[in-house]
């Protein structure tokens, strides 16, 4: 029998970007943009996405990472405020083992022209999971790949 | 407009139960028993609460506060280990204004005869509207409820 064990945590990580809030709350909003910057890194292979974005809504991303394991993201929307903000809690799975579940805030801020951008997870591992850091860097990386998209577009 | 805001804020509540673990996870499990201590409080008046208490199931609360504002909690489990962990997000939205969304982890741990219950709130408090002050002290007193229900 597994474990059972928990271990609380949370981040916070900011960006600015040289984008209108609607612009970047659209690239949250809009499944098609959405599909082109939230995607794994390099190696990583899309298995299903689907995303109902509204409140209530769920979204699944599943997808093969370059060690063989399969990683699923599954979030339901608790609230969304065009432009504003967007808050959403996910469960992630490797290969069916549930290692966490995360309550996720993007509030947007006019900067300027541009965007700033405030990310912050409360999460929940699970299990003796150890995530080391690595769901803060992902999601810096998430980041980085949206201002890519944002400056693309 | 609302100004916008968001106050991220954690705090984690402890209990002792004179019951064991399956007993006091039985109260969170089963609609009936949770709808006693969860729900029917003195000055509350319940107008839905329905729950699907499986992972990925939705419990749906609709209350008024001594006939005022209607009140809604909106429950999704996340994750659901029997007598062991319960994983659950809710936002809590009073008339039109969505108020907070938090995560809740309870834990059931065997101590002696009973249960060490521990209970976390990770939450995201909104526009100004709640913060975690009153949400701590509202789950104390659901913890008593649940104190009084377990010796019922």
């Amino acid at each position: 029998m597994t474990k059972r064990s928990t271990s609380h945590g949370s981040f916070t990580l900011e960006r600015v970007y040289d984008a209108t809030p609607a612009r970047v709350f659209k690239a949250w909003a809009d499944p098609a943009i959405k599909a082109r910057w939230f995607v794994g890194i390099e190696g990583w292979q899309l298995l299903e996405r689907s995303i109902d974005f509204r409140i209530g809504g769920k979204e699944r991303l599943s997808g093969r990472k370059g060690s063989g394991i399969v990683s699923t993201f599954d979030a339901v929307y608790h609230d969304i405020v065009p432009d504003h903000r967007i808050i959403y809690c996910y469960d992630m799975r490797l290969d069916d083992v549930h290692i966490s579940a995360s309550l996720a805030t993007i509030a947007l801020v006019p900067a300027g022209a541009g965007t700033r951008l405030t990310f912050t997870e409360q999460a929940v591992f699970l299990d003796g999971y150890d995530d080391s850091g690595s769901r803060e860097r992902g999601t810096r990386i998430l980041l980085e790949q949206l201002a890519s998209e944002l400056q693309n577009a | 407009m609302a100004e916008r805001s968001v106050t991220h804020a954690t705090f984690t509540l402890e209990r002792s139960y004179d019951a064991p673990p399956a007993k006091v996870f039985k109260a969170f499990a089963d609609p009936a028993i949770k709808r006693r201590w969860f729900v029917e409080g003195e000055g509350w008046e319940v107008e839905e609460f329905t729950t699907e208490f499986k992972v990925g199931g939705v419990e749906r609360g609709r209350f008024r506060f001594r006939g005022g504002e209607p009140i809604r909690n909106d429950t999704t489990f996340h994750d659901i280990v029997p007598n062991e962990r319960i994983i659950f997000a809710y936002t809590m939205t009073i008339g039109e204004n969505r108020i907070s969304a938090s995560l809740a982890t309870c834990e059931f741990k065997p101590s002696g005869a009973g249960t060490q219950f521990v209970f976390t709130e990770q939450g995201a408090f909104l526009d100004g509207l709640d913060n975690v002050g009153p949400r701590e002290g509202g789950w104390k007193s659901l913890l008593d409820a649940l104190g009084r229900e377990l010796k019922s």
